[in-house]
């Protein structure tokens, strides 16, 4: 029941959303479904730590792995609005955007978010594919939200880019579905019911579905050579969708792949999926790291940082053993890290009104909190002990450095340039003379406090985890 | 036959009209299905293809193209020649023995079921090598329908969530990408996506 209240009370404030002509209403109503999300979300999570799988209904099932992006979507969903009803605030203060603006904003919101509600919690894998489909198309107009030629272009790329895609991901779908039709089966094929059949799939054809879900749901992840749809998204849409669409949304899609995997990996062994996503997960952060050197967008910048975490989780997929459980806690810290980062940079774009790196310049005098959370932010998401994705890094690449030596070597050497590129743009934005003519100051708390709780979340998680996130994590270990 | 034309087809008009038959054609399929099973969903999926896909998007296409005055279609990356040597290439990849194991699933459809995936490649192909927005979405819409005629070739029309993930992409994607098309056109005043280049930095 939790999961249908939670997406039902998205849905209506949505609607109610259309319908109401009162800023403050709209505001409160998309918090109150964002919190009523959150609630509900810790719910489901604490009842699938001691029940392993969580169905409550039959088009409904949530795993250990579905239960732990639940609370990230619920987590950084709630975070998220918060800030969004500052930061646009903020924007029609300065003649940006107006109140119809701002209702289309919280409409779409609540809807990306009902969406990826669905697709970790649908038990059937074209429910899945349906939901994912649906958030592609909400947030297309979120990207192209400021209506700017810039804006449409970018949104223009991320429909077509991923609406192939997705597309191919749903012709991969079908080939699994061919087991299940050869038994005759025509009702809702679950997740579970493909697994069970899936024996009976030519594992050749197996070997082409993984290719084409790969591919498909790879371009949703971010997964290069499908990726460049995610930086122009990530840099033109509002701060805090790219919070969502980067922290959030690639969990969701990698998440749909990794069922996948434990499907094909069924008929065809381990090696076989392992290998792609060992393959994938370097060429993407060999890409991110030499684009992030010549970067001169921020927010592009922490999109490239996405395309590599996002690269670092599939290579501890493909590692396997202490690699999937490094893999697991980086996209727990990730998430919480990426979405401060890019709450930050909202911040930073609403001081400076500019995305360009050289632009920015003595941010730790003008805006001297919003500027350590981003260094903050900045050091935990590239690896720097004692925060926690030092930790699921190192299990990744000590995992890697048992069989694939090379390949981690390689991985870890990557993530140093990056580190170097990273930090040569943070230490310009930063530690640079402050211009004259911009004012210093911080302008809202309520800028503050929610990048400020993600961090605070994220810190806390590095050195304790509670019992039951413990479980989810262990339970999904086991079974990815 | 639809996609080849459309792949060559100069004329924005032309490929609406191509794109219509083709969907014309996807709808028998499914009407046939329905005809042999006599199951409700897919005479849903029949009427929904014939409103949206069959008059409907043609429809709103031609008048965009007539309202706009884009009677030509954008050039290609690849010329003629290319393009036809590209599509003979696909083809027969489409026919090779590596994917007998996905063109076998029925032994009896073999050669429809190659047929379907040398129409998604060639559908890759349109999207990828065509520069206007309108060829770029029927490129999209192509490599739907191909992806359609595999299902129904490969006998899983029937499975009821098929048949939803295909009743939203209809009623859907389409509605989505004819309003950007429309937002492009408003902001570029052309559908040549070469044109769009502010996302340089």
């Amino acid at each position: 029941m939790e999961i249908i209240f939670i997406i039902t009370t998205l849905i209506i404030v949505a609607i109610l959303n259309v319908l109401i002509k009162r800023r403050l209403v709209i505001e409160f109503f998309s918090i109150i479904a964002s919190s009523v999300a959150l609630f509900e979300s810790i719910v489901v999570a604490v009842k699938v730590s001691t029940a392993g799988v969580y169905a409550p209904f039959v088009f409904f099932s949530v795993d250990s792995l579905g239960a732990i992006v639940m609370l990230i979507i619920a987590c950084v969903g709630f975070i998220t609005t918060i800030y969004s009803v500052q930061y646009l605030r903020q924007e029609t203060v300065k003649g940006i955007i107006g109140f119809t603006r701002v209702r289309q904003y919280f409409v779409l919101l609540n809807i990306f978010l009902a969406a990826m509600f669905l697709a970790v919690t649908a038990s059937n894998p074209v429910f899945a594919w349906i939901s994912i489909e649906a958030t592609t198309l909400s947030t297309a107009f979120l990207i192209s939200f400021y209506n700017k030629p810039s804006a449409i272009e970018a949104a223009w790329k991320y429909l077509i880019i991923n609406s192939i895609g997705l597309l191919l991901g749903f012709f991969g779908t079908l080939l699994y579905f061919t087991s299940m039709s050869s038994l005759g089966e025509n009702g809702f094929v679950s997740w579970q019911s493909l697994l069970a059949n899936i024996v009976h799939l030519d594992p050749l054809i197996a070997k082409i579905a993984f290719i084409f879900v790969l591919i498909g749901y790879g371009t949703k992840v971010g997964l290069a050579p499908m990726h460049t749809w995610l930086p122009d998204a990530h840099s033109k849409a509002p701060a805090p969708i790219s919070a969502l669409l980067s922290g959030v949304l690639l969990n969701v899609a990698l998440v749909v792949v990794l069922r996948f995997k434990i499907i094909t990996d069924t008929v065809v062994g381990q090696h076989f999926t392992q290998n792609l996503l060992i393959a994938f997960g370097l060429f993407s952060i060999a890409i991110a790291a030499f684009i992030v050197l010549t970067q001169e967008n921020y927010k592009r910048l922490l999109a490239y940082s996405s395309i590599e975490n996002m690269g670092i989780m599939a290579l501890g997929f493909g590692f396997g053993g202490l690699g999937v459980l490094g893999a697991v806690l980086h996209m727990i810290y990730h998430a919480l890290i990426k979405s401060a980062l890019f709450l930050s940079a909202g911040t930073i774009f609403l001081k400076y009104s500019t995305t360009k790196i050289a632009k920015i310049k003595g941010g730790l005098t003008i805006l001297p909190i919003t500027s350590i959370f981003f260094l903050v932010g900045f050091l935990a998401i590239t690896g720097t002990p004692p925060f926690g994705i030092f930790l699921s890094k190192m299990l990744i690449v000590s995992e890697g450095m048992k069989i694939y030596p090379i390949i981690s070597a390689l991985a870890l050497f990557l993530m140093v340039i990056l580190f170097i590129g990273f930090f040569k743009h943070v230490s310009n934005m930063f530690f640079s003379q402050k211009p004259k003519d911009t004012e210093a100051g911080e302008s809202s708390a309520w800028l503050i406090i929610p990048p400020l709780i993600l961090l605070v979340i994220m810190i806390i998680l590095s050195f304790y985890i509670p019992p039951f996130l413990s479980r989810l994590i262990n339970n999904a270990v086991s079974y990815y | 036959m639809t996609i080849i034309f459309l792949h060559l087809s100069k004329k924005n008009f032309l490929a609406s009209i191509a794109y219509g038959l083709q969907s014309l054609v996807i709808m028998s399929f499914f009407l046939n299905s329905f005809f042999e099973t006599n199951n409700l969903t897919i005479l849903l999926v029949v009427f929904l293809i014939l409103i949206v896909k069959v008059v409907l998007a043609p429809l709103f296409f031609i008048r965009l193209i007539k309202k706009n005055a884009l009677a030509f279609s954008v050039s290609t990356y690849l010329n003629t020649p290319l393009t036809i040597i590209s599509i003979a290439i696909l083809t027969f990849i489409a026919y090779y023995q590596k994917f007998f194991p996905l063109t076998n699933i029925v032994p009896a459809d073999q050669d429809s079921l190659s047929l379907a995936l040398s129409a998604i490649f060639l559908s890759l192909l349109l999207i990828i090598n065509r520069k206007g927005a309108l060829s770029q979405i029927l490129g999209v819409l192509s490599l739907e329908n191909s992806i359609v005629a595999f299902v129904i070739f490969a006998g899983l029309e029937q499975n009821p969530a098929l048949q939803i993930g295909i009743i939203f992409n209809i009623g859907i994607w389409i509605l989505i990408a004819t309003i950007f098309m429309s937002m492009i056109l408003k902001h570029f005043g052309t559908l040549n996506v070469s044109s769009m280049n502010n996302l340089k930095d």
